[in-house]
């Protein structure tokens, strides 16, 4: 018998909620978190909003205020989503055999910042102004926070995630792109199924609001530069939609082996039922447009949970907004779900945060949850006139109360690594 | 914590129980092998110069370093050229290592004539933070950098912004992802099945061996081309990591930095490469009739939770991971014949390993063999624990152990017996892979010698 994986704790950091419930709130009425970017003027930038996480307090989840120094921003949201699902799931009172207790945590590329290394380039600029590695062999790295680089190992979310709740079990950090946190929760659930550990805080985290990433996603095209309010500008599956909008923050799940959660008397919001991943070996720039691959992921996600389409109530799009990915997606779920695609709504709550990257997938899955915990599915905003050649149900604008046993959760990653989850009602 | 482990072994050995069984039925044995480190190019002559006990640590000449307090680094030049070097505009150095290391590995491994579909082969690569260019950033910052401060509100955007598409553009930053080498190994050997990068640090590439391992038995794929690859030999990483005390400043004696256990060791030595395993269910290897290197047996995987900046002093992880890894390949420590070690040859590290390798193993004389090839390649971060790996299976196939170099001062804190200096002929049966991550992740796997 294979065991059990259940979902005892959520914890989410959004742009549209700082919260689980506030992030809930927000997004089945509709609220949009994309906003003018605040953490550095945007003069002279082709893009200037983003859905920036605001009001923020780091401190408010860190327990020793020193270690904060050591934390940028991307590792401070994963931290606090951390913080808020152990303590829904009552483990802060009753924590896990520590060997037992692990983390997986999907991440990304920690931006450089500009604050943090503008002096030390300063100092070792020439008299022309040229950068030379000598001055900044000698002088200017001195300028440096002796600790700068602990800031941008990707993997110290989850290592202070570890030493936060004494996690000693499995840990391990995924980063592959856009699908990093889909890949973190199912890899996580393998670990408990297998029976390395009973539970594990799994997620993602990630912040791209820098002046350099946003330079740098400009320049690839992916985002969207067009001139509208900010609210409307991430618009998934419309006609009229031309790239994505860059969200941030963090999102985590406390996943559990089923009979370690009943005998200590959680609360269970469902079971992660189904996982799948796949790799779509034509599309390092752009998805194979068939869809195919990114189905492959999704089939065997279903297949895994043992389950067939037609017990599929919801799919939670990866949706990014991007004229490739919204048709490719749609697709992708018709050669998966077959005649049921048409039946199944779906949504992407890109359409409010937008593109959270390495914690897109853990934020999409804590919504599935919630979906299926309250029988509602969140809305796909901004979106008043579909492309034709996407002509699914996508929830347009309201959500929708209707019974939601079971969710198929997708990402697809720039890269090419797709994944899928199937998260169902729990039935013990 | 460490005082409790009597009861907690109690705890843990019903987990094991339980485990044992779990996937019983599959098996994994390595097939094809591939390294790139500073020794060279390919799995066999990274071996035979391990054997001899050479070193491919030498001054850094990739920047000028003349005025860094680490001059020094185990560099693989020149570096390999790819196929793909024809397709994409500036490819990351450290898909360029991944790339030849994976390829050698499935050329070694026959897998090219075999016609397993591509939705059963894998990849799983441990990779890290790639090369920062400052060089780079430094054309976008400098230009706007104009006042005094260096506070966000006194950096000029538009200045910055004119610089920077010339400085930002695609390709290079493609490469720049974590996950970019699992992408272009997956395109060249074929490979749709399940495809993940982990960035564990330096336990990445060991780590991404175990996930396979757990992968195969699953049954969420046949094949998996399994294994790390890094390169941070840049200006700002050599600093980042010397600014944290971390890297050996013995510039005058480049070859003998390294020296994991010595009295006098006094930090690592960056290295670069990667190694690549092809993983392969035994069944599936033996129906096309592939050449058999060694089984993989076990896996064991556990956090610090301790501190970002230094590992558990008295090694507790990393003796919950090797315990870990014994209790998934049901064995006992007596059965292990050979320790591979994490080795780095900074005091904590090799302090804190010999002391979890004695409460496992027992004082020198009980406990097996230990050596570090770090002594000879330096560090190589993600892609340690894939090219140690490697090294684990060619000691098994030839009953010989790789030397710890440059051990010249036994440290009484650090008794066991390391292998000092020689390499030694001795068959051996099981052999434990450790890596241990900066930031906590404890990796250890253990291989079996086939005996057909």
């Amino acid at each position: 018998m294979r065991r059990r994986v259940v979902v005892t704790g959520l914890g989410a950091v959004s742009p549209n909620g700082i919260g689980t419930e506030e992030f809930w709130k927000a997004t089945l009425a509709g609220e949009s978190g994309i906003a003018p970017i605040e953490a550095f003027p945007t003069d002279g930038f082709e893009v200037r909003c983003a859905g920036e996480v605001t009001g923020f307090r780091a401190q408010d989840y860190v327990k020793n205020r020193k270690s904060l120094k050591i934390m940028g921003r991307n590792i401070r949201f994963g931290v606090a989503a951390a913080r808020i699902a152990v303590e829904a799931a009552g483990l802060a009172e009753a924590p896990p055999a520590e060997q037992r207790f692990g983390v997986v945590m999907g991440s990304g590329i920690v931006p450089t910042d500009v604050e943090e290394v503008g002096a030390a380039v300063l100092e070792s600029l020439d008299d022309e102004r040229n950068f030379d590695l000598k001055r900044f062999g000698k002088s200017g790295q001195k300028l440096l926070h002796p600790l700068w680089l602990l800031k941008h190992l990707p993997n110290m979310v989850a290592a202070h995630i570890s030493i936060q709740h004494g996690a000693r079990g499995p840990n391990n950090t995924i980063v592959t792109a856009c699908s990093a946190s889909t890949q973190a929760i199912g890899e996580a659930a393998r670990v408990i199924e297998r029976g390395d550990a009973d539970v594990m805080i799994a997620g993602g985290s990630d912040s791209r609001i820098d002046p350099l990433s946003l330079v740098a996603y400009t320049l690839l095209g992916a985002v969207t530069t067009a001139d509208r309010p900010a609210a409307e500008l991430s618009r998934p599956f419309a006609r009229d939609r031309d790239g994505f909008v860059l969200g941030e923050g963090g999102a985590c799940m406390i996943l559990e082996d089923e009979a370690h959660a009943k005998a200590r008397g959680a609360t269970i919001y469902a079971e992660l039922a189904g996982y799948g991943s796949s790799f779509d070996a034509e599309g390092v720039t752009r998805p194979s447009m068939d869809g195919a691959h990114a189905a492959r992921s999704m089939t065997l996600a279903l297949k895994d949970a043992g389950m067939s389409p037609s017990q599929i109530d919801y799919v939670s799009a990866h949706g990014t907004s991007t004229v490739l990915n919204d048709l490719m997606e749609t697709n992708a779920i018709k050669l998966a779900l077959g005649d049921d695609a048409r039946r199944v709504p779906l949504s992407s709550i890109k359409s409010m945060i937008g593109h959270l990257i390495g914690a897109a997938g853990a934020m999409e899955a804590v919504a599935s949850v919630l979906a299926i915990r309250d029988n509602a599915v969140p809305p796909t905003i901004n979106l008043h006139e579909a492309d034709p050649e996407c002509d699914l149900d996508y929830v347009p604008n309201e959500a929708r109360e209707m019974k939601v046993g079971a969710v198929l959760t997708s990402n697809f990653g720039f890269g090419g690594q797709n994944a899928a989850l199937v998260i169902r009602e729990y039935e013990g | 914590m460490s005082g409790q482990s009597g009861e907690k072994r109690a705890g843990e050995k019903g987990a094991g129980e339980r485990r044992a069984d779990s996937y019983a039925g599959r098996r994994v044995v390595v097939t094809g092998m591939g390294a790139v480190t500073p020794l060279g190019v390919g799995h066999e002559l990274n071996w035979k110069r391990m054997v001899k006990g050479e070193s491919g640590v030498a001054p850094i000449t990739r920047f000028d370093a003349s005025t860094f307090d680490v001059r020094i680094a185990g560099a693989v030049e020149p570096l390999p050229r790819v196929p793909e070097d024809d397709d994409f505009e500036e490819l990351g150095i450290h898909s360029r290592f991944a790339l030849t290391a994976a390829r050698e590995a499935w050329a070694d491994s026959g897998l090219a004539d075999a016609n397993t579909p591509p939705e059963r082969i894998g990849v799983f690569v441990g990779s890290g933070k790639g090369i920062l260019h400052i060089q780079r950033l430094v054309e976008g910052m400098k230009a706007a950098l104009i006042k005094r401060g260096v506070a966000t509100r006194d950096f000029d955007y538009p200045a910055f912004l004119k610089r920077a598409a010339e400085t930002l553009s695609g390709p290079r930053r493609r490469e720049e992802r974590y996950h970019q080498a699992g992408t272009h190994v997956a395109r060249a050997v074929g490979a749709a099945g399940p495809n993940w990068v982990c960035i564990t640090a330096c336990a990445a590439g060991n780590h991404a061996l175990g996930e396979a391992w757990w992968s195969i038995r699953r049954g969420d794929a046949d094949v998996i081309v399994a294994g790390g690859t890094h390169s941070q030999l840049d200006s700002m990483s050599v600093s980042g990591y010397s600014t944290l005390g971390a890297l050996s400043e013995r510039n005058d004696e480049p070859e003998r930095a390294s020296r994991p256990f010595d009295r006098k060791r006094n930090g690592f030595v960056l290295g670069e490469g990667s190694g690549m395993l092809v993983l392969e269910e035994l069944e599936h290897a033996q129906a096309r009739g592939a050449r058999i290197y060694a089984e993989l047996v076990g896996y064991g995987n556990t956090a610090d939770a301790h501190r970002v900046t230094d590992p558990h002093p008295e090694g507790v992880g990393a003796e919950g991971a090797m315990r870990h890894a014994l209790r998934s390949a049901v064995l006992e420590p007596p059965d292990i014949d050979y320790i591979n070690a994490h080795g780095t040859s900074t005091h904590q590290n090799d302090f804190g390993e010999a002391q979890a390798i004695e409460r496992i193993f027992g004082p020198r004389g009980e406990a097996p063999p230990v050596s570090s090839v770090k002594s000879m390649i330096g560090h190589l971060i993600a892609a340690a624990g894939a090219v140690e790996a490697i090294a684990c299976v060619h000691a098994l196939q030839d009953g010989v152990l790789p030397p710890t170099i440059n051990y010249e001062n036994p440290d009484p804190e650090c008794a066991l017996d390391f292998v000092p200096n020689e390499s030694r002929q001795v068959p051996i049966e099981y052999a434990m892979n450790n890596s241990f991550g900066f930031g906590g992740q404890n990796i250890v796997t253990i291989f079996k010698r086939w005996d057909g």
